[in-house]
């Protein structure tokens, strides 16, 4: 099924190219530096025809030229400037529904969903000129990352599993020639390119670079010096800089449409188009359109909004709570404001500690009464008007219509009003009121208080607000704590979090399931079984009741072999998620607001901004042009 | 009292002016022998009378503290009173011509409300059909008046059905006039404890440091520039870090703005210090010294005095200084937060450039806080032309 | 007079190290540390962190070792090679960060200042000299308007007007084409147009306090006996004016202008973040809610210097402007 699909694509694009691509065309800015000698010319620089990835713009051939204005607050926003020009290996189908080959021209895989056999394109060329083989790739796997040069841990898509006992097994890679490798896993590993598409898009790294700067290769002391070159402490961070957060940095090749040109602090961050990029239009106009992105430095949110509603800022996306402001300036402001979708489950949940380490409370949390009284004692109609100006739907938190199993009438549970009700359930929890009958106790007649953490912004402010409210009305005393990034992060390692206001967002659970499964410390509900999960039992918490048949599901995910087994391990995983409601939802998804200068076109009316599609590049900024 | 006697120089000028003939005679007896009869603070109060600026500042600061005072009773609602059929609504006209032309008593129209379809803008506009008069001492929400006793008695009110919301709406359709006028009672106290530890601190160990001088000097000035190095944000962010979640809000912010102001004494500490090191070459501080007078009393009576006037200057300067500082803290997202209001949360909310950009209303809270500082400033100036000894 | 310089700058030196032992471990204070703060950040773009990790990552900083350990390597760094140490969310040394914003904090900071002195000293003695006038009045509603509204409010409501006016905030230092350009008359011209918001805001916020202050210790001075003398013997008002009382009151003003070193080379910093100019106060801002220990620490470190040599400056000054303080040891 999929080699045939491989097949017919690849026929297709044969097609398209060889239709299209007579005679390749280049921007001004190039044509110049060819003309002058300093750059080889257009077909030297590009694959050969056949393996040029044609692209459709989204409404017309653009035009050559313009720089996109964007905000940005230094390098620490590095993964937006990353995001929207990211070229993965495989990246998703505009739908969201599976892979497509990108970087990588196709792939063939085996029966038993065991052996990958991955083709790049021939002729293809780094952003210095470099020629862009498997060998990088192989360079990437062997001496970046399963040497952790750049500080992370290999990957858990480069993992088969033992569906009997267990037992994980590394992947290996071998080069077949200059543009073909093979990988090869133990075990059946069905997801792997989509696996590889979320845990590590770019399985590949400029050998020829890397040689000059590696401890490995030029030895420590050398490294030392260039790591002190580069303005860097000691060798890791160099790796890590170098190796993961490459982008930005104007000496390393990339195989991106713009590259960095300049210093990342500088007041302005330049990336310039790359004359190698190997992306053509149907008629043959090397891509990108845009000559530049240019990243304004900002030192608060604010100034986005204030560059969007000047026009200073050509691209930007906005939460729903901005609608208003927005919309009221569009004409002024010279922009269109759309509505891009999201895999968010919900804008406003509370998440409930399943391990919280007090003995009371721990209890209470895991009892399904007490979360579907504090459910059903929030008026959610009113809810969603004073937090969202009646923008999002009055909900539980539920998956989307429309995307991987989706649940019916999840939506409506546990969303109807009923302060009588909750009180009843607290009531037949056990929980006695004070003497002066202003809030209940713990069942052992000790004081009850929950502590609701949170991270300060105007949404949550007024929302947090709203919740105690509601929970003071029937009889529960509620703290509102406000954490900065550092001590919520802090907090949450050390399983200190009690009820934490954060959302879900997951765009399927088999493919990235750390939401919903806990498999490490991320989400706040999961406490610390993720830590027990992820550390075999060492430490942690034992996950216990009904998260032990999440934990079960899971387990047969990877060694699921057809897409109907991985729809239904998905959909049973969620049944229980949604049957415990860990996670209280009080108000329905909303959309992400991307703003867009009038002037662009080729810009797609809707996509699904998730991070798992990365966010704005799934737009497919690449070929945006100005009018 | 004697001091009087001593420097009456205010007085010199006007009977010199007397003996020339610029002043009628018995006016000029008259009235200095009223002066010289005149207790010190007498003679504050009838300088006072003189500026009239300051006069108004203090009639003006006066009401502002009185409706704090009276806050739960002036205010229409309560600071938890949300309403979500009139988020972001404008403040309500009142009116005392009706349609047809007739002239009545003060009254308001109900409020209809209509959603922009585009901009999902909400917009309020009046309801002719429905017409409710302001009334006076009704019954509304009840709360605990002073925290002493039970009341739901209000000073206006508009009847059953209609909304009366004087300044507009916030963001959670909660009346703004009733968030400003509970929200001074935060905001034009709590400066107040603050102001006061440091300006005795400040009070006390820059004149210690400034009339011994030498090794004592040294001391206090080494003292000051480590506290002056502290760094209060991370203080602030460790200190709201540290403090359990239990501990209310208010009393929280109460303890930070304490244990700050021991760090913020230094400035004033070292301008009076400045101050004490010249006068205390004066002459008669010398001949006070040389007939055995006490350093306390020397300090106290004849020092002090002596730059009464700077004190007080700078004193009313810090009070509009505490309340922006306050607002500044909940900029930072270091303030108080509501429900807890102050007109630093009002401010912080009002900031957010959708709120400038098309809720102007939310920027009200402003023209109370400068009206205030205003009027702290002339009343201070008021006072410092009263208290200056040579006028 | 030297002797005295000399001995105060001497005893300088414990200070500052004393004061840089508390300034650091304050700055630590706070809960996590910047690993937790950085992480923080990364995971909010749903970068993957493993507990492996993100402990190797605090060795690798040495952010596992006490906040004196820390210290020691740091001030040792300082003292024996002049390293101030590394910037983990800049990932540079420290005085590469520092030094990129100095200049244009210099100019922003020094630009309001001047604008500050230059108008609040002759406002306060226009106050003074014409009491209760018309132009006293409004001298000070001027001045208290711009101290009565918060800094940061004001700069959003001048915001706000210049793009309803204009169509253009008014947002950082240049406009965005002027960005990475060389320095042309059209980008100078651009400059000064930004300014003038940060001028407002951040001079007004000073001047009513010094206009208050010069009209209080002025009107002090004029009504004092030795000028009543000096009239007598036939002075030229001005003269006295100038001569001796601006000079006698301006000493309180002397007294605290030494501090204002520290805010030249910080720059007013909510206003800072709020008009998104590019000065030091938002950098340290950030590197204190980061826990960037090192570049805080560095700042930090700096500001005391300044701190202490504008004590002494101050102290210089007012010897200067008092003749009879002469810091002969007291009794």
């Amino acid at each position: 099924m999929r080699k045939l699909t491989l097949l017919l694509l690849s026929v297709l694009l044969v097609c398209l190219a060889s239709l299209a691509a007579a005679e390749l065309k280049e921007a001004p800015m190039l044509a110049e530096l060819v003309a002058a000698g300093t750059l080889p010319p257009v077909e030297e620089r590009m694959p050969v025809e056949a393996d040029i990835l044609v692209v459709e713009p989204e409404d017309e051939i653009g035009q050559y030229g313009g720089a996109l204005q964007l905000a940005w607050k230094g390098s620490n926003d590095r993964w937006w400037a990353g995001k929207m020009t990211e070229e993965p290996l495989f990246r998703f189908k505009p739908d969201g529904s599976g892979v497509e080959p990108n970087v990588a021209k196709g792939y063939d895989v085996n029966e038993d969903a065991t052996v990958f056999t991955i083709y790049l394109r021939e002729g293809m060329r780094w952003s210095d000129g470099m020629p862009f083989t498997a060998r990088d790739v192989l360079f990437y796997w062997d001496h970046l990352l399963t040497k952790e040069t750049f500080g992370k841990s290999i990957y858990e898509c480069y993992y088969s599993i033992d569906p009997d006992t267990g037992e994980k097994a590394l992947a290996s890679f071998e080069l077949v020639d200059d543009y073909t490798f093979r990988v090869t896993h133990k075990y059946p590993s069905a997801q792997f390119l989509e696996r590889v598409a979320i845990d590590n898009k770019w399985l590949f790294a400029p050998a020829h670079f890397h040689e000059k700067v590696l401890a490995e290769f030029i030895g420590e002391e050398e490294a030392l010096d260039v790591a002190a070159e580069w303005g860097f402490n000691d060798i890791a961070s160099l790796g890590k800089y170098t190796g993961y957060y490459y982008w930005t940095f104007q000496q390393i090749p990339t195989l991106r449409a713009w590259v960095a040109s300049n210093d990342h602090e500088a007041q302005k961050f330049v990336m310039m188009r790359n004359p190698y990029y190997f992306k053509t239009d149907t008629a043959g106009n090397q891509l990108p359109y845009l000559d530049q992105l240019d990243f304004n430095k900002i030192q608060d949110d604010s100034h986005i909004e204030l560059g969007v509603l000047s026009g200073d800022v050509d691209m930007a996306v906005f939460g729903v709570d901005k609608f208003t402001i927005l919309k009221e300036n569009e004409q002024k402001g010279g922009y269109r404001v759309l509505n891009y979708g999201s895999t968010d489950w919900t804008s406003f949940s509370i998440q409930l500690n399943q391990t919280v380490k007090d003995d009371n409370l721990r209890a209470l949390f895991r009892d399904i009464r007490f979360r579907e009284a504090l459910s059903i004692a929030v008026d959610r109609e009113e809810f969603v008007n004073l937090v969202y100006d009646g923008l999002v739907d009055p909900i539980q938190i539920s998956i989307p219509e429309g995307l991987v199993n989706y649940q019916e009438g999840w939506a409506q549970r546990w969303a109807q009003y009923d302060p009588q009700k909750a009180a009843d359930l607290l009531d037949e929890i056990g929980l006695p009121w004070d003497a002066a009958k202003e809030y209940r106790n713990n069942p052992d007649g000790s004081e009850l208080t929950l502590t609701i953490h949170y991270g300060s912004n105007t949404l949550n402010d007024m929302g947090t607000e709203l919740l105690k409210k509601y929970f003071n009305e029937v009889g529960l005393n509620v703290n509102l704590k406000v954490l900065d990034g550092a001590l919520w992060n802090e907090m949450k390692y050390n399983n200190e979090l009690e009820i934490a206001v954060e959302t879900i967002a997951c765009f399927n659970v088999t493919l990235r399931p750390e939401t919903v499964v806990p498999v490490r410390v991320l989400t706040p509900w999961q406490g610390h079984y993720g830590e027990w999960v992820a550390t075999g039992g060492a430490s942690g918490v034992e996950p216990e009741g009904d998260v032990v048949k999440i934990l079960d599901a899971w387990k047969l995910v990877s060694s699921a072999r057809t897409q109907e087994e991985l729809d239904r391990l998905g959909d049973e995983i969620i049944k229980v998620f949604a049957e415990n409601n860990w996670v209280i939802g009080y108000a329905g998804p909303a959309p992400k607001l991307a703003v867009f200068d009038a002037r662009l076109i080729n810009v797609p009316e809707h996509v699904i901004y998730a991070d798992e599609f990365r966010d704005l590049g799934h737009a497919r900024p690449f070929q945006f042009s100005f009018k | 009292m004697n001091q009087n006697k001593k420097k009456p120089q205010g007085g010199l000028l006007r009977r010199l002016l007397g003996q020339m003939g610029f002043l009628p005679q018995r006016m000029v007896v008259d009235e200095t022998e009223a002066y010289y009869a005149a207790s010190q603070w007498q003679l504050m109060g009838r300088k006072f009378r003189k500026h009239k600026l300051a006069r108004i500042a203090m009639v003006v600061l006066g009401l502002l503290y009185l409706q704090a005072l009276l806050g739960q009773f002036i205010a229409p609602q309560g600071l938890t009173t949300y309403s979500s059929a009139f988020v972001n609504c404008g403040p309500t006209p009142i009116r005392i011509v009706d349609d047809s032309g007739r002239l009545r008593a003060p009254f308001v129209y109900g409020i209809a409300t209509e959603r922009d379809p585009v901009t999902m803008r909400k917009h309020y506009t009046e309801d002719r059909s429905r017409i409710y008069p302001i009334q006076f001492f009704t019954r509304g929400e009840p709360y605990r008046f002073l925290g002493l006793f039970e009341s739901d008695l209000h000073l206006f009110g508009v009847g059953e059905g209609g909304r009366i919301f004087l300044y507009g709406t916030d963001g959670g359709g909660r009346d703004l006039f009733s968030r400003i006028v509970l929200g001074s009672q935060v905001s034009l106290s709590l400066p107040l404890v603050g102001l006061s530890v440091s300006f005795v601190l400040g009070l006390v160990i820059g004149s210690i440091s400034g009339y011994f001088g030498g090794i004592v000097d040294s001391i206090i000035q080494r003292l000051i520039e480590v506290l002056m190095s502290f760094p209060t944000l991370p203080l602030w962010m460790a200190l709201s870090a540290a403090i359990p979640p239990r501990v209310p809000m208010l009393q929280m912010y109460l303890l930070i703005t304490m244990i700050l102001s021991l760090l913020s004494w230094t400035g004033l500490a070292r301008t009076v210090r400045g101050k004490f090191m010249s006068l205390r070459e004066e002459d008669y501080v010398m001949a006070a010294r040389l007939a055995g007078v006490s350093d306390r009393k020397i300090i106290m009576t004849h020092l002090i005095p002596g730059f009464m006037s700077y004190l007080i200057v700078s004193m009313t300067m810090s009070v509009p200084a505490m309340i922006i500082g306050e607002t500044s803290m909940s900029f930072l997202g270091l303030g108080l937060r509501s429900p807890v209001t102050s007109w630093g949360v009002l401010l912080k909310e009002a900031q957010e450039i959708q709120n400038v950009a098309l809720y102007s209303w939310k920027l009200i809270p402003l023209v109370y806080v400068i009206v205030t500082v205003i009027s702290f400033n002339f009343f201070g100036d008021g006072l410092r032309d009263a208290a200056d000894p040579y006028t | 007079m030297l002797r005295f310089i000399s001995r105060r700058l001497l005893v300088m030196i414990p200070m500052v190290l004393l004061i840089s032992v508390i300034v650091f471990f304050v700055i630590q204070l706070p809960p996590g540390d910047f690993m937790s703060s950085y992480i923080a950040k990364m995971e909010a773009s749903n970068e993957v962190f493993d507990q492996n990790t993100i402990a190797r990552m605090r060795a690798q900083y040495g952010l596992d070792q006490p906040w004196y350990v820390q210290y020691a390597k740091w001030i040792a760094g300082i003292l024996t090679r002049g390293d101030f140490g590394y910037s983990f969310s800049y990932n540079r040394p420290v005085w590469d960060v520092l030094s990129q914003r100095m200049g244009t904090t210099l100019a922003i900071s020094l630009t309001t200042m001047a604008f500050t002195y230059l108008f609040s000293i002759p406002a306060g003695i226009y106050s003074a000299v014409k009491q209760y006038s018309f132009g006293d009045y409004l001298l000070s509603v001027i001045g208290f308007l711009g101290m009565g509204t918060p800094n940061f409010l004001f700069a959003i409501i001048l915001m706000v007007i210049s793009y309803n006016w204009f169509g253009d905030p008014m947002l950082g230092l240049v406009s965005q084409q002027f960005v990475n350009q060389p320095m042309s008359w059209a980008k100078l011209l651009d400059i000064l147009k930004h300014m003038i918001i940060p001028v407002i805001v951040i001079g007004t916020a000073n001047t009513c306090g010094l206009i208050r202050t010069m009209r209080s210790q002025l009107l002090d001075e004029i009504s004092r006996p030795y000028v009543l003398t000096a009239r007598a013997k036939g002075l030229s008002e001005k003269r006295i004016l100038y001569k001796y009382c601006v000079r006698a009151a301006l000493n309180p003003i002397a007294s605290t202008i030494g501090w204002s070193l520290t805010s030249i080379f910080t720059g007013s910093t909510i206003s800072a973040i709020v008009m998104n100019l590019p000065t030091q106060g938002p950098l340290l801002h950030q590197a204190l809610l980061n826990q960037d220990m090192y570049l805080a620490g560095s700042w930090l470190l700096l500001m005391t210097v300044m701190i202490l040599l504008g004590t002494i400056l101050s102290d210089i000054l007012l010897a200067w402007l008092d003749p009879r303080i002469r810091y002969v040891k007291a009794r």
